[in-house]
């Protein structure tokens, strides 16, 4: 098993080479000087001259690649041009938010999108299972903005019962401890916190989790009845056992093992949907982190949040993989 | 199962949260502001709205502007003043017994201390701060300034947030981390930073001034302007800051709000100008031609972009200086073109150009308000066959364009952060700044730049005065850009919000006077 | 032909997408045509007006008809869902083929590249190209299309493998005929169904990632009708005047769906196994 991990994360590097080429020369090419963004207006040429060459712009572009990479090995991703603070650190005090949501929006995507797809499979072109396909399919067509701007629409303009923005009412305040804030209000003592953060999570998270649950309940209902039509399937029966062993015992647990790989996968189109998401709600993550980042020409920070972002997902993979090897020996043969 | 508890109980506390929530922070007021705050502190400063407030909230300057007019300057932290016949050497008696957070006391070696340091770290005073050429600290509470040129906007720059005062020792113990750990001598002292969420600070009871009422304000980070307001409708938050300068209200909830009695409307007039600008020193443009430029101010349907776009939150501006400026020239209001399309075309016929092989991108700023708005230009414009593409650009390229000259025809805006004419017409039309900033770039004009020069330098206010009237008047007649108009500043805040005056140059808050009924 | 027949006869959801992309399209080349009302003139004296007979969505905040809009914006939207599917059907099956046939290195490189666009979420990698390559409607379809290229690609690399080794293809290559000529042909043939299944899911995303773009004001600028764009700019006037971002916002939803069903549809016809069962 041990093999099996370095091994898989050996595979990783030469493409993590590549994003790391991606992510480096993705902002070079975009118009606009920095330093006279920095500077701000009354700058003269030789003081955006000076800056140009403190931010080392003006290097040959392969000698900033490798200052480039040998900053990051030393977690250094550079300052943001915006607030002069170190990238990482900014990413740092943001990454806990977005995960909050995305381990929150998994969380109800398994919880929602598998049984669906599982007793939409096991009662197949019944009223239950169109409804199911077609909820489902409009759950992967709507865009995350519209189905956040409904939900807004719905629970907080016209019922008033959902708070649209933060992650607790402004006016708490708990002692950022973890920059969880559910276990920072948990740790405050503070009460009415936890019901605080609890509610604001509702929207943003529903808004990520419609769209992964819906591909996960068509996922989870396609392979079981694919894997029902199977031989083994109609041998089992034929055999007399009962259909809910059948259902439950074989054919559950071999469409539950791809399920596992979608969620991987489907993982970081989620990520993506974080940064609407997170606009939207005035989330404080890294998505918003990046869009605001993009409207700043925060070079640094455009750079540092979309590795990050592809390092999320990478390691979302992996890991996966490793779950997939212990769950099925065969992958860990294939890998060899 | 236990999910769907968790979700049941939630949405019933949710009903619940708001009211247990502001009962238990009765004197916590929280203010919604659209994007994080930068330049927590004088030295690193640079008129970014949400920074410059807090910093006048948590420090002090020398003087400020009296409210409610503020158009007279009140000492601070200084007690007195004079100034010498020539305008060059400004005396001033401080206040004593004032200390700052860390218990620092506040004597004329820290103001001597933080002009030197705004002067040394801050590229944005050079033009204001940088012409002082030397501060003598003579005792603890006296201090004299002297200039290297006369200068009579002197005493309103120093009302501005980089001239706040900082706490040396403050500055010796955290160095470059003093933004994040800011220590004055204000009614509210700095107590935490949460990225893109808040800023809290905490009321100083010791303040020199009286405590302040609040016990707290929070500074909460919401970018939407509508999510704003439904917040605010549903009390999430207290106070909308600056909603007319940044985003467009809709007219319907302007209404909306008028009526709900929950909510207050306090509406200010304010120096802002929003201009279609274009530049006057490219070296191929169709606009270097005074017809062409005269017929694009007379393209502008002026009325309908105030009724239509901004519902009343706007007023007309017609030239350099808004009317409530007190150098305004209120004949430029006749001379200013007016919206009359025929007249745009027949000047257009009589220039001999043909707009369709112009190729025009239209720049301006991102955010639905600069949407808006070009979008309600491009149709004036096409209306009288000038077609142009928008170009809404982030502000770092916008800059750069602009201080690169690059653009043609674009939407800008200045705010000025002084109460003086110098704001606008200095940087603005001064050809020797004309690629320092976002400028007019005007070309370069003997009489003009002398005049503006002399104006800038006069220290007699009548003869000022007389010399912004025929400023404004040879501008008008330039057509340097279509004047469009000049945006309320509007603060929404809950009925129970009390004390609020709202400050119009520079647009900031004080709210050591507020309070929570 | 009998094939498509039977393939909408069997499909009814495919065929419901299929009729209202279809009326969408009249109504786009039509429109003009009927008089429909110009997307880009201003009217503030209508502003803001709640759907009528007159206007049957509404209009916004400068009294331009919504419907108008939308309509005018399933240009854009038709355009840019084929259009990038399109770029990157091409210049992934152009890749894909090549790493396949030519093995070794070139197909290494290729691979990785591939590999490390798929590293990204989607709509990061398509938010962070739209930016550096400045805001437009063509640079947010170059972006979405980069991303969605690999897909192509890796099914265009595995026909590319399997083929090249086939016998007939050997054949064909000792006759003399050039090899990557055959080579072309055969990928194509052998791989066009699930290469177009890809393609009719792909325009759903792309048309959804290109909205999203025109969301946060990296894609189509105004005037342009675009839906997501427009959508994002009537976001202000949601709470008072909802009509005018939900229209836009449901255009680009039941476009979407569409595109979806017929994928569905076609994903279910070239799947042997589950064709039988139909």
């Amino acid at each position: 098993m041990f093999d099996f991990v370095i091994r898989r994360l050996l595979a990783l590097m030469p493409v993590l080479f590549v994003v790391l080429v991606i992510v480096f020369s993705l902002v070079r090419f975009i118009p606009g000087d920095p330093a006279v963004t920095l500077l701000g207006p009354g700058a003269t040429e030789s003081q955006v001259a000076a800056l140009r060459a403190q931010l080392n712009l003006d290097a040959p572009l392969l000698q900033q690649f490798l200052e480039y990479l040998t900053g990051l090995i030393q977690g250094d991703m550079g300052r943001s041009l915006k607030s002069g603070k170190p990238v990482a650190d900014e990413i740092l005090a943001r990454l806990p938010a977005t995960l909050e949501i995305s381990v929150f929006a998994v969380l109800i995507a398994i919880v929602v999108g598998i049984p669906i797809g599982i007793l939409s499979a096991t009662r197949p072109n019944s009223g239950f299972d169109h409804l199911v396909r077609v909820v489902s399919l409009v759950g992967v067509s709507i865009p995350a903005f519209l189905l956040a701007l409904l939900l807004q629409l719905i629970f907080a303009t016209w019922l008033g019962l959902l708070p649209v923005s933060g992650r607790m009412s402004a006016y708490l305040f708990v002692e950022p401890v973890t920059g969880f804030a559910l276990i920072d209000a948990w740790l405050s003592g503070e009460s009415g916190a936890i019901r605080s953060v609890l509610v604001h999570l509702v929207l943003p998270t529903s808004v990520l989790a419609a769209f992964l649950a819906a591909t996960l309940g068509r996922f989870v209902r396609t392979t079981m009845l694919e894997v029902m039509t199977e031989d083994y399937i109609r041998t089992a029966r034929a055999k007399g056992l009962t259909w809910s062993t059948v259902v439950y015992g074989h054919a559950l647990r071999n469409s539950l093992l791809p399920a596992i790989t979608v969620v991987g996968l489907k993982f970081a189109e989620m990520l993506g949907g974080a940064i609407l998401t997170e606009t939207i709600f005035a989330w404080p993550g890294i998505g918003r982190f990046m869009f605001e980042a993009i409207r700043n020409r925060d070079y640094p920070v455009i750079q540092g949040t979309t590795l990050v972002f592809a390092l999320l997902f990478m390691l979302t993979s992996v890991v996966v993989d490793i779950i997939h090897a212990m769950l099925d020996p065969r992958v860990r043969g294939k890998m060899r | 199962m236990k999910l769907r508890h968790i979700l049941a109980n939630a949405l019933v506390a949710s009903c619940l949260a708001a009211g247990s929530a502001e009962a238990q922070e009765a004197s916590t007021l929280a203010v919604a502001v659209p994007s994080d705050p930068r330049g927590l502190e004088p030295g690193t400063n640079r008129a970014w709205p949400i920074g410059s407030e807090i910093i006048l909230n948590v420090f002090d300057t020398l003087v400020a502007w009296t409210p409610p007019e503020f158009s007279e300057l009140e000492g601070r932290l200084a007690e007195s003043w004079t100034i010498s016949e020539d305008g060059m050497t400004f005396d001033f008696i401080l206040r004593d017994g004032v200390t700052f957070h860390d218990g620092t006391p506040f004597d004329a070696a820290s103001v001597k201390f933080s002009f030197e340091r705004t002067m040394e770290l801050n590229a944005y005073v050079k033009a204001t701060l940088g012409l002082i050429e030397s501060i003598e600290a003579s005792s603890p509470t006296e201090l004299t300034i002297r200039l290297s040129r006369p200068y009579p906007a002197f005493m309103s720059i120093l009302a501005q947030p980089q001239s706040a005062i900082v706490s040396p020792a403050a500055v010796a113990e955290h160095g470059d981390d003093f933004t994040n750990n800011p220590v004055g001598t204000g009614p509210f002292k700095f107590r935490d930073y949460q990225a893109d969420t808040r800023v809290v600070l905490d009321a100083n009871p010791d303040y020199f001034r009286g405590a302040p009422k609040l016990s707290r304000l929070i500074y909460s980070v919401i970018p939407e302007a509508s999510t704003r307001r439904l917040e605010l409708e549903n009390g999430g938050i207290d106070v909308i800051q600056q909603s007319g300068q940044l985003s467009a209200v809709p007219l319907e909830e302007m209404e909306a709000f008028a009526k709900n009695p929950d909510i207050q409307i306090l509406e200010s007039p304010s120096q802002i100008i929003r201009q279609l600008e274009f530049n006057n020193s490219h070296p191929d443009s169709p606009f270097n031609d005074v017809r062409v430029r005269r017929a694009v101010a007379h393209a502008i349907d002026y009325d309908g972009l105030l009724g239509g776009i901004f519902g009343g939150t706007a007023s007309r501006v017609y030239g350099p200086l808004t009317s409530n400026s007190w150098a305004f020239n209120p004949k430029v209001t006749e001379m200013a073109p007016g919206y009359d399309p025929e007249k745009a075309r027949a000047l257009l016929a009589e220039a001999g150009v043909d707009p369709a092989d112009w190729n025009l991108k239209l720049y301006g700023f991102q955010g639905s308000l600069w949407g808006a708005l070009a979008t309600f230009v491009h149709a004036n414009l096409a209306d009288v066959g000038i077609d142009v593409e928008i170009a809404q650009t982030e502000f770092p390229t916008y800059r750069a364009l602009h201080t690169g000259g690059e653009h043609k025809i674009a939407l800008d805006g200045r705010q000025p952060w002084y109460n003086d004419p110098d704001a606008h017409i200095t940087i603005g039309y001064y050809s020797g700044l004309a690629d320092s900033a976002m400028t007019f770039r005007m070309p370069e004009d003997k009489e003009l730049d002398g005049l503006i020069l002399s104006a800038q330098q006069e220290s007699d206010m009548d003869k000022r005065r007389e010399l912004y009237f025929e400023i404004q008047e040879q501008l008008v007649n330039r057509v340097p850009g279509a004047y469009l108009f000049s945006p309320k500043l509007i603060v929404f805040a809950r009925s129970n919000v009390s004390g609020l005056v709202v400050n119009s140059a520079p647009p900031l808050n004080e709210y050591w006077s507020v309070a929570k009924n | 032909m009998n094939d498509l027949i039977r393939f909408f006869r069997i499909n009814t959801l495919a065929t419901a997408g299929t009729s209202i992309l279809a009326c969408l399209l009249v109504a786009i080349l039509l429109g003009p045509f009927v008089g429909i009302a110009s997307p880009l003139e201003l009217n503030m004296a209508e502003r803001l007006q709640p759907p009528s007979a007159d206007h049957l969505f509404g209009t916004d905040s400068f009294g331009r008809d919504m419907l108008a809009r939308i309509i005018h914006g399933g240009r854009y939207t038709l355009a840019i869902g084929l259009g990038v599917v399109v770029v990157a059907f091409i210049v992934g099956v152009f890749f894909g083929t090549i790493a396949g046939f030519l093995g070794g290195i070139a197909d290494m490189v290729i691979m990785r590249i591939v590999d490390a666009i798929l590293s990204f979420p989607a709509l990061v990698l398509a938010i962070a190209l739209a930016a550096a390559f400045g805001p437009s409607l063509q640079n947010a379809m170059l972006a979405v299309a980069i991303t969605l290229a690999p897909q192509f690609a890796r099914l265009a690399r595995s026909q590319a493998l399997g083929v090249s080794v086939k016998p007939y293809v050997e054949a064909a290559v000792s006759l003399g005929l050039p090899k990557h000529r055959i080579l072309w042909r055969h990928v194509l043939v052998n791989a066009i169904g699930p290469l177009l299944v890809q393609a009719s899911l792909s325009v759903g995303s792309a048309i959804l990632q290109t909205a999203s773009l025109g969301f946060l004001g990296l894609g189509a600028q105004p005037p342009l009708a675009e839906w997501g764009a427009d959508v994002s700019a009537n976001l202000q006037f949601v709470r008072s005047s909802p009509w005018t971002a939900l229209g836009p916002g449901f255009a680009i939803l039941t476009t979407v769906l569409c595109f979806n069903l017929i994928g569905d549809a076609l994903a279910d016809w070239f799947n042997p196994r589950r064709r039988s069962e139909m």
